[in-house]
């Protein structure tokens, strides 16, 4: 286990690409002087707070808000009377308001907000306002919701269901004819909060023009302008949005409502504001990890091939919609390109309830998937006689494949993935798991799951897909990288700074990435749909590539010879065949005095090989397919249930590692988040109130909980990423919870199927499952 | 209240109420923001410094209980460009993905090679338990610590 981290390439001839160097901002954030929105604020700035539901469904019937302005140190109070009025949202159905017109849906929709002098202010002000609300008959369960007489909480969506996914490819019922076996399968993901370790918030100005700047971490931020310009009313390019380093999101802090709210308290008070959470708020009205249900039907022949596979996917979205309905898109249809069903079948239901919207989290939907469904394989295997892991060889996708939907897999190291960690974990070797669950005393066994997820997704601004970058030489000689992808923790400038030192053969470590800002930042789609590293990468690399061949004709005509003969090596410019050499900073003084003080650029811009999908949703949709396959040990306790990972193997092809120290890094991450969700971490929510809204009782894993895990990429040849990268971010945590549950499976004999596997839900099972042992004794 | 720290080494006084959280006061009214706040109930740990050379969360320490006593922050660590040996290894190991966590569990590990220059991983899995991180799942964290002991050690 000691030795966690083996790139089994052989060693190339490369500098700066491959090697583990630390992260390039990391220096800031050791010592304390990276400054996160928490730590900023701007002269004059206020503070908002904001006046949340207390019911989770009603007709508001009075606002009064003069208590609250009259009290000192209140600069703006408003209402729904000071908004817009229009819907408007992140996806469709558009449905936020940005302060509640005439009904609450959930507790803590936001019904009014103020700024004042301090965040103390603020709050008292806000427990002033005092609204008089109607009380409805509120939904918290999809099932209920879905029922003929449920509560309505939109007129417009009567059924309840904010929106319905189908897809339907192949002949589903000569595929049931065909198979031997059917099998079924239930699995129910919960509610999951992204713990991010910063809260949320922003800080908006209002500008004489009407528009506004945003501070903000985000994940897109020019994509979010649409959102925010139509909430608004105001134009795209009204809005600049700035993006300071962020304290974690994992999709959390895509768009946000809070900017609209800070946006009008700022434009009623005509000073900065700023909304911070408290954690209590972040959690209690933030946007989780929506709960998924899934039904599967799965048909197979004697030998082992899935010929057909039906399912219904349920997804409890809250009161309004976030990034939830391509979420539930992906949880219907990605994992057909993990496995060819030949025939399918799936429907899709978002369905609205009382509770607060939920979101994106890294994985989109897949890793929920993959949940439901790697625990299916396990269980299928152990029905037919047939091994799981042959079952996924022999289903899995390999490279050069089509995918049912139309989705082109360039590069696939699924059987590498598989084959290495059967033979490092020992999984191979395993025992069979017990016929009843042992009455006392702690228990081990072992679960592998496979896992994939898209590099570079499609259809996040529907016209164009791809990225574009600048490269830029300074007087100095320094190398800058300009993109629109902003790092979200996960050390992508340091993927950039390594891919454009590659290029031009200078010090990584002396490359900086500036930071975003979108009045000038190139435009960017974002950092989302593990398109980063692979997307932005590969414009980065292109731009560089540019500034390479202005750099290369630069120093021919300088120094007398044909742009053959010069090299860059080493940071500088170099005769080939020796005599002469320039250093980076003397031509990048050399090209200002030319061109009138100008720096050198190179420009790049990449545009993926991905389509906008049909009618029938059928079109590549990704630039890259990434895969993996983990494996995990556990020990259960069989008289308490609790269950605690012990040893963990994670094997990934991302194609080419740029940095394998901080991709393994996005591995332990991705994994320690996928143990929580397997057995820790559930939003609690009763009568549609969160009852775990603190960090005392929403317990994030510790150094206790989390094992030390082995890491190791079987690099694939890619031919569309930066030097053959792939995404990693997400799927190193895809594969992670199944795993967790089919260990728990080998150790005690007994199936899950729900996540978390809390103590008090597998002894519940465990005590089942003794009892009808007994019985039939 | 009129209060008097020894704040990384400097003499520092000043006016605040004394109801007053520690990590509120180095933050608002010192301006020293490499302290973070995070959960502000005492159970992630991002808010560490040390008090008397003892870790405490900040969020938690009325500043009244810091008047006349010595407070550690992530600010006095290292001088000017170079760094300590925690952080050095932090940043090697890439033991920092978001950093938000960071100076709180460089604060503890501190106390922790303080009192323990030989600590194992184990002992770093154990002591530093109280600090939550949500982005590198404490692998290299651990790691890092471990290396940054060793580096103490050998210089003493
Ligand atoms: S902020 Fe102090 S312990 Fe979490
Ligand atoms: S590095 Fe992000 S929370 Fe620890």
């Amino acid at each position: 286990m000691a030795d966690a981290v083996a790139v089994t390439s052989q060693i190339r001839k490369r500098k700066s690409v491959g090697q583990p160097l630390p992260q390039i901002d990391s220096a800031e954030k050791v010592k304390g002087l990276t400054q996160y929105l928490q730590d900023l604020s701007v002269p004059g700035m206020l503070y908002g707070a904001i006046v949340r539901s207390a019911i989770p469904h009603g007709l508001i019937r009075e606002i009064d808000t003069s208590r609250a302005e009259r009290l000192s140190g209140v600069r703006a109070v408003i209402t729904a009377r000071d908004c817009p009025g229009v819907l408007f949202g992140p996806q469709e159905p558009q449905d936020w308001e940005i302060l509640c017109r005439n009904k609450v849906r959930y507790i803590g929709d936001e019904v009014a907000a103020v700024a004042a002098i301090s965040p103390d202010v603020a709050k008292e002000a806000a427990a002033l306002v005092r609204v008089e609300y109607q009380e409805l008959p509120a939904v918290y369960d999809p099932f209920e919701a879905l029922k003929p007489g449920a509560p309505v909480l939109w007129e417009q969506h009567p059924d309840n269901v904010a929106y319905r996914f189908h897809i339907e490819r192949g002949d589903l019922e000569a595929g049931f004819a065909r198979a031997d076996d059917v099998f079924e399968h239930d699995f129910y993901t919960g509610r999951f909060y992204h713990g991010q370790m910063e809260p949320m918030g922003c800080i908006v100005q209002y500008h004489a023009d009407g528009g506004y700047t945003i501070w903000t971490p985000t994940h897109l931020p020019f994509r979010s302008r649409m959102t925010y310009s139509k909430g608004l009313g105001v134009s795209m390019d009204k809005i600049r949005i700035v993006v300071p380093p962020f304290g974690g999101s994992f999709g959390m802090k895509y768009e946000l409502n809070i900017n609209c709210i800070a946006a009008l308290l700022s434009k009623k008070s005509r000073r900065p504001v700023k909304i911070f959470f408290e954690r209590e708020e972040d959690i209690g009205a933030g946007h989780p990890r929506m709960g998924l249900h899934f039904h599967y039907r799965l048909g197979v022949t004697r030998d082992g091939r899935f010929v057909a596979k039906e399912a219904r996917v349920v997804g409890t979205g809250g009161a309004r919609t976030f990034w939830t309905p391509p979420v539930l898109s992906t949880a219907c249809y990605r994992i057909d390109s993990l496995y060819h069903f030949q025939n399918v079948r799936t429907e899709g239901f978002l369905v609205y309830t009382n509770q607060s919207p939920a979101t994106c989290f890294r994985g989109f939907g897949n890793a929920e998937a993959l949940t439901a469904l790697e625990t299916f394989i396990d269980e299928i295997g152990e029905r037919t006689g047939i091994d799981p892991v042959e079952l996924r060889r022999m289903n899995g996708v390999k490279a050069g494949d089509v995918s049912l939907h139309g989705w082109r897999i360039a590069s696939c190291g699924l059987r590498e993935c598989l084959d290495r960690a059967e033979s490092v974990s020992g999984f191979r070797n395993r025992k069979p798991p017990p016929k009843i669950p042992p009455r006392r005393g702690v228990v081990r066994g072992i679960g592998l799951a496979a896992g994939h997820h898209i590099s570079g997704n499609r259809i996040i601004i529907n016209e164009y897909d791809g990225a574009s970058a600048q490269v830029r030489l300074g007087f100095d000689g320094q190398v800058a990288v300009i993109v629109g992808e902003p790092d979200i923790g996960q050390g992508m400038n340091t993927v950039f700074a390594q891919i454009a030192a590659e290029v031009l053969d200078v010090d990584p470590a002396s490359v900086r990435s500036l930071p975003i800002d979108t009045l000038v930042s190139p435009h960017g789609v974002g950092t989302l749909g593990s398109r980063g590293t692979t997307v932005a990468g590969r414009a980065v690399q292109l731009a560089a590539e540019d500034a390479r061949t202005k750099l290369v004709s630069l120093a021919a005509e300088l120094l007398g010879v044909p742009p053959q003969e010069i090299r860059l090596q080493s940071g500088s410019a170099v005769v080939a065949s020796g005599g002469g050499s320039l250093s980076m900073a003397e031509l990048g003084r050399e090209y200002a005095t030319r061109y009138g003080g100008a720096f050198l650029i190179g420009h790049g811009h990449f545009t993926p090989p991905t389509e906008i999908p049909d009618a029938t949703k059928y079109g590549n949709l990704s630039t890259s397919y990434v895969f993996g396959t983990h494996v995990a040990e556990v020990e259960v306790d069989t008289e308490t249930g609790a269950t605690r990972v012990v040893r963990y193997w994670a094997l990934h092809d991302s194609g080419t590692i740029i940095n394998p120290s901080t991709a393994t890094g996005q591995v332990h991450g991705g994994v320690a988040q996928g143990i929580a969700s397997a057995l820790l971490e559930e939003v609690l929510v009763k009568d549609g109130r969160v009852t775990n809204p603190n960090f005392l009782d929403y317990r994030i894993p510790g150094f206790q909980d989390i094992p030390e895990m082995y890491v190791e990429f079987v690099e694939t040849k890619d031919p569309y990423g930066p030097f053959g990268a792939k995404s990693i971010g997400e799927s190193s945590l895809n594969p992670t919870a199944a795993a967790v549950c089919n260990a728990i499976y080998n150790a005690v004999g007994v199936r899950v199927h729900q996540t978390p596997v809390t103590p008090e839900r597998l002894w519940k099972l465990l005590e089942t499952a003794r009892t009808e042992a007994r019985k039939k004794e | 209240m009129r209060i008097r720290i020894d704040l990384n080494g400097r003499e520092v006084e000043a006016d605040t109420v004394p109801h007053r959280s520690l990590a509120s006061f180095l933050r608002n009214e010192l301006g020293l923001t490499g302290t973070k706040l995070s959960c502000e109930v005492g159970e992630c740990g991002s808010c560490t410094v040390l008090l008397d050379g003892r870790p405490v969360t900040s969020c938690l320490v009325p500043v009244a209980q810091a008047d006349g006593r010595s407070v550690q922050t992530i600010e006095g660590l290292g001088i000017n460009t170079q760094m300590h040996p925690l952080q050095e290894a932090f940043v090697g190991q890439n033991a920092v993905q978001c950093g938000f966590c960071i100076p709180g569990m460089i604060m503890a590990a501190k106390a922790l090679l303080d009192r323990k220059p030989d600590a194992s991983s184990e002992d770093v899995r154990l002591i530093l338990s109280g600090n939550l991180c949500r982005c590198t799942g404490y692998q290299k964290i651990v790691e890092a610590v471990v290396i940054a002991a060793r580096e103490v050690q050998r210089n003493g």
